[in-house]
């Protein structure tokens, strides 16, 4: 086997497709917030105020496909930090468990407001916020690894 | 895809058999893929315009905007799975051809590029119609491609 480098190109574009998939996510949740009728600014003010009010039955159809899903591309995204010379194992380990976190509360925290334990769409938000932010992160260190490690031409003893 | 390239692996038989099975699903996938999207969205430019925008005459709502960027939404994970595999794959055999790198380089943008287009022609005109199906069809025979090369030379070995 040679040409190991050629890897590479599978990561980068892995990249690519995992950003384009969080931004068609996050416009479907506005999209299902009133995002159609009004601005940005006011779908955020109205899930913050007056969340649309969603069924059991539909959060469960939401939730069931998204928790397989985020897992696998958690997985497969955090995996190649186990490849990385540039950030330790337990930052790795670290970042990847805090992301699996946020991406559980991500999903359960719709449920809060159907609970009427939250009345407000805050915490919907700040989950979906905080998932975005943090997997956009462990993207940009695994493009960072990626080129670092090609730049250093150290490309082929990176993978077992 | 760790275990893809381990060279520990390198020459089992189970990992060739495995190789070969995933392609073969692949195979299927990708071909039914094709036939879904064309009942989804539509085999003609005249089906396909209907679908995006809508037909005043015959009465024919357009698709909804959220139905549409839901497709769009999955095509990509799927997208991303299945070429992953098939890429790696696909460079595990013939990673000395030159042309390899620019087949996977072509596999992946027209992957990317036809959910894209989808929703651009949606949204804006149906130009990106004619990329779309240019794009969605290359890219399914360009994983075949890659699909029935990877079987031939497992078989082979």
């Amino acid at each position: 086997m040679k040409n190991t480098h050629l890897y590479i190109l599978p990561i980068f574009y892995m990249v690519l497709y995992t950003m384009a998939i969080l931004v068609s996510g996050v416009l479907l949740f506005l999209l299902s917030q009133g995002l159609g009728e009004e601005s940005v600014a006011m779908t955020l003010s109205n899930i913050i105020h007056s969340p649309v009010t969603k069924s059991i039955y539909g959060l469960v159809e939401v939730a069931t496909p998204h928790l397989a899903s985020m897992g696998m591309i958690i997985f497969l995204v955090a995996h190649f930090l186990l490849f990385s010379t540039n950030f330790s194992k337990r930052f790795s380990k670290k970042i990847s468990i805090v992301l699996f976190g946020v991406a559980f509360a991500n999903i359960f925290s719709y449920f809060l407001i159907s609970f009427e334990i939250f009345a407000s769409g805050w915490v919907k938000l700040c989950m979906m916020g905080t998932f975005v932010l943090l997997f956009v992160f462990v993207l940009l260190l695994v493009l960072f690894s990626l080129f670092s490690s090609h730049s250093k031409e150290t490309r082929p003893s990176k993978f077992p | 895809m760790k275990f893809v390239i381990s060279k520990d692996i390198e020459h089992s038989k189970l990992l060739n058999t495995l190789m070969i099975g995933v392609s073969a699903a692949l195979f299927f996938y990708l071909v039914f893929d094709l036939i879904l999207h064309g009942f989804i969205i539509g085999s003609d430019i005249s089906t396909i315009s209907t679908t995006l925008y809508g037909n005043a005459e015959e009465f024919i709502e357009p698709i909804l905007l959220d139905a549409l960027l839901l497709q769009v939404h999955i095509d990509l994970f799927i997208s991303l799975f299945t070429l992953m595999i098939l890429a790696t794959i696909y460079i595990r055999l013939f990673s000395e051809e030159k042309m390899t790198k620019w087949f996977v380089h072509l596999l992946f943008i027209f992957g990317l590029l036809a959910p894209m287009m989808l929703f651009a022609a949606y949204m804006a005109n149906i130009f990106f119609a004619y990329i779309w199906i240019f794009t969605l069809l290359f890219g399914h025979l360009l994983a075949i491609f890659f699909v029935l090369r990877i079987v031939k030379r497992l078989i082979t070995l």
